[in-house]
Protein backbone atom coordinates (compact mmCIF):
# COMPACT_ATOMS: atom_id res chain seq x y z
CA UNK A 1 0.00 0.00 0.00
CA UNK A 2 1.53 3.56 -1.29
CA UNK A 3 0.87 6.67 1.11
CA UNK A 4 -1.26 7.89 -1.31
CA UNK A 5 -3.75 4.61 -1.29
CA UNK A 6 -3.93 5.05 2.69
CA UNK A 7 -4.82 8.55 3.10
CA UNK A 8 -7.72 7.32 1.01
CA UNK A 9 -8.86 5.00 3.49
CA UNK A 10 -7.86 7.14 6.36
CA UNK A 11 -11.79 7.67 6.46
CA UNK A 12 -13.15 4.16 6.39
CA UNK A 13 -10.00 3.36 9.32
CA UNK A 14 -11.56 5.73 11.85
CA UNK A 15 -14.64 4.72 11.40
CA UNK A 16 -14.33 1.09 11.38
CA UNK A 17 -15.43 0.21 8.00
CA UNK A 18 -12.38 -1.33 6.25
CA UNK A 19 -12.91 -4.85 7.28
CA UNK A 20 -10.43 -7.50 8.46
CA UNK A 21 -8.05 -8.04 6.32
CA UNK A 22 -8.09 -3.91 5.03
CA UNK A 23 -7.37 -2.93 8.42
CA UNK A 24 -4.57 -5.46 8.48
CA UNK A 25 -3.50 -4.61 5.56
CA UNK A 26 -3.65 -0.41 6.50
CA UNK A 27 -1.95 -1.23 9.83
CA UNK A 28 1.06 -2.87 8.08
CA UNK A 29 1.39 0.29 6.07
CA UNK A 30 0.76 2.33 9.31
CA UNK A 31 4.37 0.28 10.83
CA UNK A 32 5.90 1.01 7.67
CA UNK A 33 5.63 4.84 7.40
CA UNK A 34 6.01 6.98 10.06
CA UNK A 35 4.54 9.88 8.49
CA UNK A 36 1.29 8.37 7.69
CA UNK A 37 1.15 7.18 11.63
CA UNK A 38 1.48 10.66 12.76
CA UNK A 39 -1.06 11.90 10.51
CA UNK A 40 -3.83 9.20 11.78
CA UNK A 41 -2.96 9.30 15.17
CA UNK A 42 -3.00 13.22 14.74
CA UNK A 43 -6.37 13.56 12.90
CA UNK A 44 -7.71 10.02 14.62
CA UNK A 45 -7.47 12.22 17.93
CA UNK A 46 -9.82 14.59 16.39
CA UNK A 47 -12.01 12.11 15.24
CA UNK A 48 -12.49 10.14 18.27
CA UNK A 49 -13.22 13.43 19.77
CA UNK A 50 -16.12 13.79 17.41
CA UNK A 51 -17.58 10.66 18.11
CA UNK A 52 -17.55 11.16 22.04
CA UNK A 53 -19.80 14.49 21.44
CA UNK A 54 -23.56 13.72 23.08
CA UNK A 55 -25.97 12.73 19.94
CA UNK A 56 -28.49 15.48 19.80
CA UNK A 57 -32.32 13.94 20.90
CA UNK A 58 -35.32 15.89 19.29
CA UNK A 59 -37.60 16.98 22.03
CA UNK A 60 -41.46 16.53 22.14
CA UNK A 61 -41.82 20.15 20.95
CA UNK A 62 -39.97 19.37 17.57
CA UNK A 63 -42.99 17.37 16.17
CA UNK A 64 -45.11 20.51 17.55
CA UNK A 65 -43.54 22.78 15.46
CA UNK A 66 -43.53 20.29 12.03
CA UNK A 67 -46.73 19.94 12.19
CA UNK A 68 -47.62 23.91 13.21
CA UNK A 69 -45.90 24.68 10.05
CA UNK A 70 -47.11 22.01 7.71
CA UNK A 71 -50.60 22.96 8.57
CA UNK A 72 -49.45 26.76 7.98
CA UNK A 73 -47.99 25.25 4.48
CA UNK A 74 -51.27 23.32 3.94
CA UNK A 75 -53.10 27.06 4.63
CA UNK A 76 -50.95 29.24 2.40
CA UNK A 77 -51.18 26.78 0.11
CA UNK A 78 -54.77 26.62 -0.46
CA UNK A 79 -54.90 30.43 -0.07
CA UNK A 80 -52.29 30.33 -3.37
CA UNK A 81 -54.41 27.91 -5.17
CA UNK A 82 -57.31 30.03 -4.64
CA UNK A 83 -58.02 32.42 -7.96
CA UNK A 84 -57.65 35.92 -7.34
CA UNK A 85 -60.96 37.60 -6.73
CA UNK A 86 -61.01 39.68 -9.97
CA UNK A 87 -60.62 36.59 -12.11
CA UNK A 88 -63.22 35.04 -10.84
CA UNK A 89 -65.65 37.64 -11.64
CA UNK A 90 -64.23 38.44 -15.17
CA UNK A 91 -65.78 34.28 -15.88
CA UNK A 92 -69.06 35.37 -17.45
CA UNK A 93 -69.35 31.34 -17.69
CA UNK A 94 -69.22 31.46 -13.63
CA UNK A 95 -71.00 34.63 -13.23
CA UNK A 96 -73.71 33.34 -15.51
CA UNK A 97 -73.99 29.99 -13.63
CA UNK A 98 -74.01 31.79 -10.22
CA UNK A 99 -77.04 33.94 -11.35
CA UNK A 100 -79.02 31.50 -13.07
CA UNK A 101 -77.99 29.34 -9.33
CA UNK A 102 -79.24 32.04 -7.54
CA UNK A 103 -82.25 32.86 -9.90
CA UNK A 104 -83.34 28.85 -9.25
CA UNK A 105 -83.02 29.47 -5.73
CA UNK A 106 -84.77 32.53 -5.84
CA UNK A 107 -87.98 31.30 -7.15
CA UNK A 108 -87.84 27.98 -5.50
CA UNK A 109 -88.07 29.08 -1.97
CA UNK A 110 -90.52 31.72 -3.66
CA UNK A 111 -92.91 29.09 -4.71
CA UNK A 112 -92.96 27.24 -1.31
CA UNK A 113 -93.47 30.64 1.01
CA UNK A 114 -96.21 31.80 -1.89
CA UNK A 115 -99.61 32.36 -0.13
CA UNK A 116 -98.08 33.11 3.37
CA UNK A 117 -98.67 36.53 3.54
CA UNK A 118 -95.55 38.47 3.84
CA UNK A 119 -92.17 37.23 2.48
CA UNK A 120 -90.05 36.28 5.01
CA UNK A 121 -86.75 39.09 5.50
CA UNK A 122 -84.72 35.58 3.73
CA UNK A 123 -86.43 36.27 0.15
CA UNK A 124 -85.81 39.50 0.29
CA UNK A 125 -82.43 39.61 0.98
CA UNK A 126 -82.27 36.77 -1.71
CA UNK A 127 -83.93 38.68 -4.16
CA UNK A 128 -81.32 41.28 -3.69
CA UNK A 129 -78.63 38.94 -4.33
CA UNK A 130 -80.01 37.97 -7.28
CA UNK A 131 -80.12 41.46 -8.90
CA UNK A 132 -76.91 42.37 -7.57
CA UNK A 133 -75.20 39.32 -9.63
CA UNK A 134 -77.63 40.25 -12.89
CA UNK A 135 -76.17 43.61 -12.27
CA UNK A 136 -72.59 42.08 -12.12
CA UNK A 137 -73.06 39.90 -15.10
CA UNK A 138 -74.47 42.67 -17.08
CA UNK A 139 -71.42 45.26 -16.32
CA UNK A 140 -68.58 42.18 -16.92
CA UNK A 141 -70.30 41.42 -19.94
CA UNK A 142 -70.33 44.38 -21.46
CA UNK A 143 -66.58 45.13 -21.03
CA UNK A 144 -65.62 41.68 -23.15
CA UNK A 145 -63.36 42.45 -25.95
CA UNK A 146 -65.71 40.43 -28.17
CA UNK A 147 -68.80 41.94 -29.52
CA UNK A 148 -70.69 39.13 -29.01
CA UNK A 149 -70.04 38.61 -24.91
CA UNK A 150 -71.01 42.60 -24.88
CA UNK A 151 -74.41 42.41 -26.71
CA UNK A 152 -74.80 39.56 -24.04
CA UNK A 153 -73.92 41.63 -21.27
CA UNK A 154 -76.88 44.31 -22.78
CA UNK A 155 -79.34 41.56 -22.92
CA UNK A 156 -78.59 41.02 -19.13
CA UNK A 157 -79.31 44.72 -18.27
CA UNK A 158 -83.14 43.71 -19.45
CA UNK A 159 -82.69 41.94 -16.07
CA UNK A 160 -81.17 44.36 -14.17
CA UNK A 161 -83.85 46.35 -11.66
CA UNK A 162 -84.92 49.45 -13.02
CA UNK A 163 -83.48 51.77 -10.63
CA UNK A 164 -79.84 49.99 -10.81
CA UNK A 165 -77.92 53.27 -12.03
CA UNK A 166 -74.98 51.33 -12.45
CA UNK A 167 -76.17 49.65 -15.62
CA UNK A 168 -77.76 52.42 -16.99
CA UNK A 169 -74.36 53.82 -17.10
CA UNK A 170 -72.56 50.73 -18.30
CA UNK A 171 -75.59 51.30 -20.86
CA UNK A 172 -75.20 55.34 -21.55
CA UNK A 173 -71.77 54.49 -22.30
CA UNK A 174 -72.04 51.93 -24.47
CA UNK A 175 -74.75 53.48 -26.32
CA UNK A 176 -72.28 56.41 -27.16
CA UNK A 177 -68.98 54.50 -27.43
CA UNK A 178 -69.21 51.29 -28.32
CA UNK A 179 -67.52 50.51 -31.20
CA UNK A 180 -69.79 47.83 -32.81
CA UNK A 181 -72.91 49.30 -34.17
CA UNK A 182 -75.30 46.20 -33.37
CA UNK A 183 -73.83 46.79 -30.04
CA UNK A 184 -75.02 50.40 -29.59
CA UNK A 185 -78.09 49.78 -31.22
CA UNK A 186 -79.47 46.79 -28.91
CA UNK A 187 -77.79 49.04 -25.60
CA UNK A 188 -79.98 51.59 -27.04
CA UNK A 189 -83.14 49.51 -26.94
CA UNK A 190 -82.08 48.25 -23.48
CA UNK A 191 -82.21 51.69 -22.20
CA UNK A 192 -86.19 51.24 -22.22
CA UNK A 193 -85.80 49.32 -19.35
CA UNK A 194 -84.66 52.55 -17.14
CA UNK A 195 -87.43 54.78 -18.79
CA UNK A 196 -88.60 55.55 -15.17
CA UNK A 197 -85.59 57.54 -14.76
CA UNK A 198 -84.87 61.12 -15.72
CA UNK A 199 -81.55 60.67 -16.64
CA UNK A 200 -82.49 57.85 -19.51
CA UNK A 201 -84.14 60.63 -21.64
CA UNK A 202 -81.62 63.07 -20.83
CA UNK A 203 -78.84 60.93 -22.23
CA UNK A 204 -80.75 59.43 -25.17
CA UNK A 205 -81.38 63.23 -26.47
CA UNK A 206 -77.17 64.23 -25.63
CA UNK A 207 -76.48 60.83 -27.80
CA UNK A 208 -78.88 61.46 -30.50
CA UNK A 209 -77.08 64.71 -30.94
CA UNK A 210 -73.58 62.53 -31.38
CA UNK A 211 -74.29 59.55 -33.23
CA UNK A 212 -73.76 59.20 -36.61
CA UNK A 213 -74.62 55.85 -37.75
CA UNK A 214 -78.09 55.78 -38.87
CA UNK A 215 -79.63 52.73 -37.43
CA UNK A 216 -78.99 54.03 -34.37
CA UNK A 217 -79.76 56.92 -34.52
CA UNK A 218 -83.64 56.19 -35.79
CA UNK A 219 -83.53 53.71 -32.58
CA UNK A 220 -82.39 57.03 -30.38
CA UNK A 221 -85.40 58.58 -32.27
CA UNK A 222 -87.84 55.71 -31.09
CA UNK A 223 -86.89 55.98 -27.28
CA UNK A 224 -87.53 59.55 -27.40
CA UNK A 225 -90.67 59.41 -28.30
CA UNK A 226 -91.51 56.39 -26.23
CA UNK A 227 -90.18 58.66 -23.37
CA UNK A 228 -92.00 61.69 -24.62
CA UNK A 229 -89.68 63.99 -23.96
CA UNK A 230 -90.43 67.11 -25.14
CA UNK A 231 -86.61 69.00 -24.90
CA UNK A 232 -86.19 66.64 -27.94
CA UNK A 233 -87.80 68.69 -30.10
CA UNK A 234 -85.24 70.95 -31.15
CA UNK A 235 -82.58 68.49 -31.72
CA UNK A 236 -84.96 66.34 -33.49
CA UNK A 237 -86.16 69.62 -36.05
CA UNK A 238 -82.23 69.61 -36.62
CA UNK A 239 -82.26 66.20 -37.58
CA UNK A 240 -84.94 66.30 -40.09
CA UNK A 241 -83.63 69.46 -41.77
CA UNK A 242 -79.73 68.00 -42.13
CA UNK A 243 -78.76 68.01 -45.15
CA UNK A 244 -76.40 65.47 -44.06
CA UNK A 245 -78.15 63.22 -42.07
CA UNK A 246 -79.62 59.94 -43.63
CA UNK A 247 -83.03 60.08 -45.75
CA UNK A 248 -84.34 57.27 -43.24
CA UNK A 249 -83.28 59.38 -40.17
CA UNK A 250 -84.71 62.62 -41.38
CA UNK A 251 -88.01 60.63 -42.16
CA UNK A 252 -88.18 59.68 -38.88
CA UNK A 253 -87.38 62.81 -37.05
CA UNK A 254 -90.16 64.86 -38.71
CA UNK A 255 -92.53 61.47 -37.99
CA UNK A 256 -90.95 61.51 -34.49
CA UNK A 257 -91.77 65.57 -34.00
CA UNK A 258 -95.47 65.07 -34.67
CA UNK A 259 -95.56 62.68 -32.34
CA UNK A 260 -94.17 64.89 -29.36
CA UNK A 261 -96.40 67.95 -30.41
CA UNK B 1 -43.96 41.84 -35.15
CA UNK B 2 -43.86 40.68 -39.02
CA UNK B 3 -44.79 43.60 -40.85
CA UNK B 4 -45.32 43.52 -44.58
CA UNK B 5 -45.49 46.90 -46.35
CA UNK B 6 -46.23 46.97 -50.37
CA UNK B 7 -45.52 49.67 -52.68
CA UNK B 8 -42.52 51.68 -52.47
CA UNK B 9 -41.91 50.63 -48.83
CA UNK B 10 -40.47 47.60 -49.36
CA UNK B 11 -37.52 48.53 -49.14
CA UNK B 12 -37.63 49.39 -45.50
CA UNK B 13 -38.64 45.74 -44.55
CA UNK B 14 -35.77 44.91 -41.54
CA UNK B 15 -34.09 41.40 -41.78
CA UNK B 16 -36.43 39.82 -39.97
CA UNK B 17 -39.25 40.44 -42.06
CA UNK B 18 -36.77 39.13 -45.06
CA UNK B 19 -37.73 35.48 -45.24
CA UNK B 20 -41.65 36.40 -45.27
CA UNK B 21 -40.79 38.92 -48.12
CA UNK B 22 -38.53 36.12 -50.14
CA UNK B 23 -41.92 33.67 -49.70
CA UNK B 24 -44.62 36.35 -50.88
CA UNK B 25 -42.25 36.76 -53.86
CA UNK B 26 -42.01 33.21 -54.84
CA UNK B 27 -45.91 33.35 -55.23
CA UNK B 28 -48.29 34.52 -57.50
CA UNK B 29 -46.93 38.22 -57.44
CA UNK B 30 -50.19 39.83 -56.29
CA UNK B 31 -50.46 37.29 -53.28
CA UNK B 32 -48.72 37.71 -49.66
CA UNK B 33 -48.91 34.94 -46.99
CA UNK B 34 -48.66 35.85 -43.51
CA UNK B 35 -48.07 33.10 -40.55
CA UNK B 36 -49.96 33.53 -37.50
CA UNK B 37 -47.14 34.66 -34.50
CA UNK B 38 -48.87 31.72 -32.64
CA UNK B 39 -51.12 29.51 -34.49
CA UNK B 40 -52.08 27.18 -31.03
CA UNK B 41 -53.77 30.54 -29.86
CA UNK B 42 -56.92 32.03 -30.63
CA UNK B 43 -56.55 33.69 -34.26
CA UNK B 44 -57.98 37.13 -35.62
CA UNK B 45 -58.10 39.16 -39.00
CA UNK B 46 -59.13 42.21 -38.92
CA UNK B 47 -59.51 43.90 -42.70
CA UNK B 48 -60.32 48.19 -42.89
CA UNK B 49 -60.87 49.27 -46.30
CA UNK B 50 -63.23 52.03 -48.33
CA UNK B 51 -63.18 51.14 -51.50
CA UNK B 52 -62.23 47.57 -52.10
CA UNK B 53 -64.91 44.36 -52.06
CA UNK B 54 -63.91 41.66 -49.61
CA UNK B 55 -64.04 38.34 -49.65
CA UNK B 56 -62.80 35.90 -46.86
CA UNK B 57 -62.68 32.06 -47.25
CA UNK B 58 -61.55 29.53 -44.14
CA UNK B 59 -59.77 26.86 -45.20
CA UNK B 60 -57.71 24.01 -44.16
CA UNK B 61 -54.37 25.90 -43.69
CA UNK B 62 -52.69 27.97 -40.86
CA UNK B 63 -51.50 31.10 -42.62
CA UNK B 64 -53.79 34.11 -43.91
CA UNK B 65 -53.34 34.46 -47.57
CA UNK B 66 -54.17 38.06 -49.10
CA UNK B 67 -54.86 38.05 -52.84
CA UNK B 68 -55.73 41.44 -54.57
CA UNK B 69 -54.97 43.11 -57.71
CA UNK B 70 -54.01 46.34 -55.60
CA UNK B 71 -50.66 43.88 -54.45
CA UNK B 72 -49.84 43.75 -58.03
CA UNK B 73 -50.73 46.94 -59.24
CA UNK B 74 -48.96 47.77 -56.72
CA UNK B 75 -45.46 46.04 -57.82
CA UNK B 76 -46.32 46.96 -61.37
CA UNK B 77 -45.58 51.02 -59.92
CA UNK B 78 -42.61 49.61 -58.24
CA UNK B 79 -41.11 48.15 -61.31
CA UNK B 80 -42.12 51.14 -63.43
CA UNK B 81 -39.50 53.53 -61.25
CA UNK B 82 -37.31 55.46 -63.36
CA UNK B 83 -33.83 54.59 -63.63
CA UNK B 84 -31.24 56.10 -60.80
CA UNK B 85 -34.51 57.22 -59.24
CA UNK B 86 -36.37 56.41 -55.84
CA UNK B 87 -40.02 57.04 -54.79
CA UNK B 88 -40.76 59.76 -52.64
CA UNK B 89 -44.34 59.18 -52.61
CA UNK B 90 -46.48 56.65 -54.20
CA UNK B 91 -50.65 57.30 -54.75
CA UNK B 92 -53.11 55.31 -52.97
CA UNK B 93 -54.18 51.90 -53.78
CA UNK B 94 -51.89 50.16 -51.57
CA UNK B 95 -52.47 47.72 -49.05
CA UNK B 96 -50.74 47.04 -45.61
CA UNK B 97 -50.62 43.78 -44.41
CA UNK B 98 -49.56 43.65 -40.87
CA UNK B 99 -49.22 40.74 -37.63
CA UNK B 100 -49.26 41.39 -34.25
CA UNK B 101 -50.39 39.56 -31.29
CA UNK B 102 -51.69 37.03 -33.85
CA UNK B 103 -54.32 39.31 -34.86
CA UNK B 104 -53.63 40.09 -38.95
CA UNK B 105 -54.37 43.58 -39.71
CA UNK B 106 -55.19 44.12 -43.60
CA UNK B 107 -56.01 47.68 -44.33
CA UNK B 108 -56.73 49.63 -47.79
CA UNK B 109 -58.10 52.86 -46.17
CA UNK B 110 -57.34 55.00 -49.41
CA UNK B 111 -60.31 56.36 -50.89
CA UNK B 112 -58.59 55.84 -54.72
CA UNK B 113 -58.15 52.29 -56.09
CA UNK B 114 -60.81 49.32 -55.71
CA UNK B 115 -61.57 46.30 -56.97
CA UNK B 116 -61.49 43.14 -54.58
CA UNK B 117 -59.27 41.43 -51.95
CA UNK B 118 -59.70 38.18 -51.19
CA UNK B 119 -58.20 36.58 -48.18
CA UNK B 120 -58.09 33.15 -46.91
CA UNK B 121 -57.49 31.84 -42.71
CA UNK B 122 -57.79 29.04 -40.50
CA UNK B 123 -61.51 28.36 -40.15
CA UNK B 124 -61.45 28.71 -36.79
CA UNK B 125 -60.43 32.66 -37.03
CA UNK B 126 -61.99 35.37 -35.88
CA UNK B 127 -63.25 37.78 -38.39
CA UNK B 128 -63.91 41.67 -38.05
CA UNK B 129 -64.62 43.54 -41.50
CA UNK B 130 -64.83 47.62 -42.21
CA UNK B 131 -65.95 48.72 -45.19
CA UNK B 132 -67.35 51.94 -47.24
CA UNK B 133 -68.02 51.44 -50.59
CA UNK B 134 -67.99 47.59 -51.40
CA UNK B 135 -69.86 44.70 -50.32
CA UNK B 136 -67.77 42.07 -47.63
CA UNK B 137 -68.35 37.84 -48.40
CA UNK B 138 -67.08 35.86 -45.49
CA UNK B 139 -67.55 31.80 -46.38
CA UNK B 140 -66.94 29.03 -44.19
CA UNK B 141 -65.58 30.87 -40.63
CA UNK B 142 -66.34 29.47 -37.21
CA UNK B 143 -64.70 32.06 -35.11
CA UNK B 144 -66.78 35.66 -34.30
CA UNK B 145 -67.57 36.88 -37.78
CA UNK B 146 -68.34 41.06 -37.17
CA UNK B 147 -68.96 43.03 -40.44
CA UNK B 148 -69.91 46.14 -40.59
CA UNK B 149 -70.72 47.97 -44.40
CA UNK B 150 -71.45 51.61 -45.01
CA UNK B 151 -72.78 50.98 -48.88
CA UNK B 152 -72.07 47.40 -49.47
CA UNK B 153 -74.07 44.24 -49.06
CA UNK B 154 -72.72 41.61 -45.87
CA UNK B 155 -73.25 38.23 -47.19
CA UNK B 156 -72.30 35.49 -44.31
CA UNK B 157 -72.22 31.88 -45.46
CA UNK B 158 -71.76 28.54 -44.61
CA UNK B 159 -70.12 29.74 -40.85
CA UNK B 160 -71.07 28.74 -37.58
CA UNK B 161 -69.56 31.74 -35.73
CA UNK B 162 -71.55 34.36 -33.42
CA UNK B 163 -72.57 36.62 -36.04
CA UNK B 164 -72.60 40.71 -35.96
CA UNK B 165 -73.36 42.01 -39.11
CA UNK B 166 -74.83 45.99 -40.13
CA UNK B 167 -74.73 47.78 -43.36
CA UNK B 168 -76.64 51.06 -43.89
CA UNK B 169 -77.24 50.95 -47.52
CA UNK B 170 -76.64 47.28 -48.24
CA UNK B 171 -78.40 43.92 -47.58
CA UNK B 172 -77.64 41.30 -44.52
CA UNK B 173 -77.74 37.61 -45.78
CA UNK B 174 -76.22 35.25 -43.16
CA UNK B 175 -76.39 31.48 -43.42
CA UNK B 176 -75.47 29.44 -40.45
CA UNK B 177 -74.78 25.80 -40.56
CA UNK B 178 -74.86 25.34 -36.94
CA UNK B 179 -74.32 28.16 -34.02
CA UNK B 180 -71.76 28.08 -31.09
CA UNK B 181 -74.24 27.84 -28.23
CA UNK B 182 -74.73 31.04 -25.79
CA UNK B 183 -73.44 33.12 -28.35
CA UNK B 184 -75.93 36.50 -28.86
CA UNK B 185 -75.95 37.70 -32.56
CA UNK B 186 -77.56 40.44 -34.16
CA UNK B 187 -78.26 41.54 -38.00
CA UNK B 188 -79.24 45.20 -38.86
CA UNK B 189 -79.02 47.98 -41.58
CA UNK B 190 -81.01 50.96 -42.53
CA UNK B 191 -81.99 50.62 -46.10
CA UNK B 192 -82.05 46.88 -47.08
CA UNK B 193 -83.48 43.18 -46.13
CA UNK B 194 -82.35 40.84 -43.55
CA UNK B 195 -81.85 37.29 -44.72
CA UNK B 196 -81.07 34.71 -42.03
CA UNK B 197 -80.65 31.32 -42.44
CA UNK B 198 -80.43 29.59 -39.16
CA UNK B 199 -80.15 25.67 -37.55
CA UNK B 200 -83.64 24.11 -37.13
CA UNK B 201 -82.69 22.82 -33.82
CA UNK B 202 -81.08 26.64 -32.86
CA UNK B 203 -82.47 27.73 -29.40
CA UNK B 204 -82.72 31.60 -29.31
CA UNK B 205 -85.27 34.83 -28.65
CA UNK B 206 -85.45 37.01 -31.49
CA UNK B 207 -86.09 40.91 -31.32
CA UNK B 208 -87.45 41.55 -34.76
CA UNK B 209 -88.04 45.53 -35.18
CA UNK B 210 -88.72 46.60 -38.76
CA UNK B 211 -90.03 50.32 -39.53
CA UNK B 212 -91.03 49.52 -43.36
CA UNK B 213 -91.44 46.29 -43.81
CA UNK B 214 -92.96 42.89 -42.24
CA UNK B 215 -91.05 39.95 -41.09
CA UNK B 216 -91.35 36.43 -42.35
CA UNK B 217 -89.90 32.71 -40.56
CA UNK B 218 -90.56 28.81 -41.62
CA UNK B 219 -89.31 28.71 -37.87
CA UNK B 220 -92.53 28.06 -35.58
CA UNK B 221 -91.68 31.03 -33.32
CA UNK B 222 -93.33 31.92 -29.87
CA UNK B 223 -94.17 35.33 -30.11
CA UNK B 224 -93.64 37.06 -26.37
CA UNK B 225 -94.74 39.86 -24.48
CA UNK B 226 -91.78 42.16 -24.45
CA UNK B 227 -90.85 41.74 -20.66
CA UNK B 228 -90.11 45.74 -20.86
CA UNK B 229 -93.88 46.24 -21.39
CA UNK B 230 -94.86 44.95 -18.13
CA UNK B 231 -91.84 46.67 -16.23
CA UNK B 232 -93.37 49.37 -17.71
CA UNK B 233 -96.89 48.83 -16.57
CA UNK B 234 -95.39 48.63 -12.89
CA UNK B 235 -94.34 52.11 -13.01
CA UNK B 236 -97.39 53.49 -14.06
CA UNK B 237 -96.35 55.59 -16.89
CA UNK B 238 -99.60 54.05 -19.29
CA UNK B 239 -99.61 53.00 -22.42
CA UNK B 240 -96.70 53.06 -25.04
CA UNK B 241 -96.64 54.51 -28.06
CA UNK B 242 -94.80 52.86 -30.46
CA UNK B 243 -94.02 54.20 -34.34
CA UNK B 244 -92.44 50.80 -35.70
CA UNK B 245 -93.29 47.00 -35.26
CA UNK B 246 -91.23 45.22 -32.61
CA UNK B 247 -92.13 41.69 -32.41
CA UNK B 248 -90.29 39.39 -29.84
CA UNK B 249 -90.31 35.60 -29.88
CA UNK B 250 -88.43 32.60 -28.81
CA UNK B 251 -87.51 29.74 -30.88
CA UNK B 252 -87.23 26.24 -29.39
CA UNK B 253 -88.12 27.39 -25.86
CA UNK B 254 -85.58 30.44 -26.15
CA UNK B 255 -82.08 30.61 -25.77
CA UNK B 256 -78.98 33.50 -26.28
CA UNK B 257 -80.46 37.00 -27.66
CA UNK B 258 -80.78 37.45 -31.84
CA UNK B 259 -81.46 40.90 -32.59
CA UNK B 260 -83.00 42.19 -36.20
CA UNK B 261 -83.09 45.53 -37.48
CA UNK B 262 -84.05 47.25 -40.71
CA UNK B 263 -85.40 50.62 -41.05
CA UNK B 264 -86.44 50.03 -45.02
CA UNK B 265 -86.54 46.32 -46.31
CA UNK B 266 -88.19 42.57 -45.24
CA UNK B 267 -86.58 40.45 -42.09
CA UNK B 268 -86.49 37.12 -43.35
CA UNK B 269 -85.40 33.95 -41.26
CA UNK B 270 -85.37 30.69 -42.69
CA UNK B 271 -84.90 27.91 -41.07
CA UNK B 272 -82.01 25.75 -43.05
Amino acid sequence: MTCEEAKTRMTDYWSRTLGEAGETEFNAHLASCEACQSEVSRVGALWQGLDLLPLEEPSGKVRDRFYEMLGAYRQGLAAAEAPPAKRWWSMPAWQLAAAAGLVAVGLGIGYGVRGNGQPPAEVSQLREEVANMRQLVALSLMQQQSASDRLRGVSWAYRAEPSDREVLGALVSAVNHDANVNVRLAAVDALRRFSASPETSRAALQSLSKQTTPIVQAALIDLLVELKDPEAAPELRRLSGSETANEGVRQKAQWALERLQ
Amino acid sequence: MNRFLMGGMLAVLGALQAPAQNQAQNQNPAQITVAFSNPSQPRKLVVKTMMHRVSIKGYDGKDAIVESSAISERRRRERSIPPGMHPLNVGGGGIEVTEANNVVTVSAESMFGGGDIQIQVPVETSVMVNTLNNGVNVENISGEIDVESVNGPVSITNSSGAVLATSVNGKVTVALDKVAPGKAMSFSTMNGTIDVTLPADIKANLKMKVDNGDVYTDFDVKVTNDTFDTAQSNTGRGVRIRGNKTTYGTINGGGPEMQFTTFNGRILIHKK
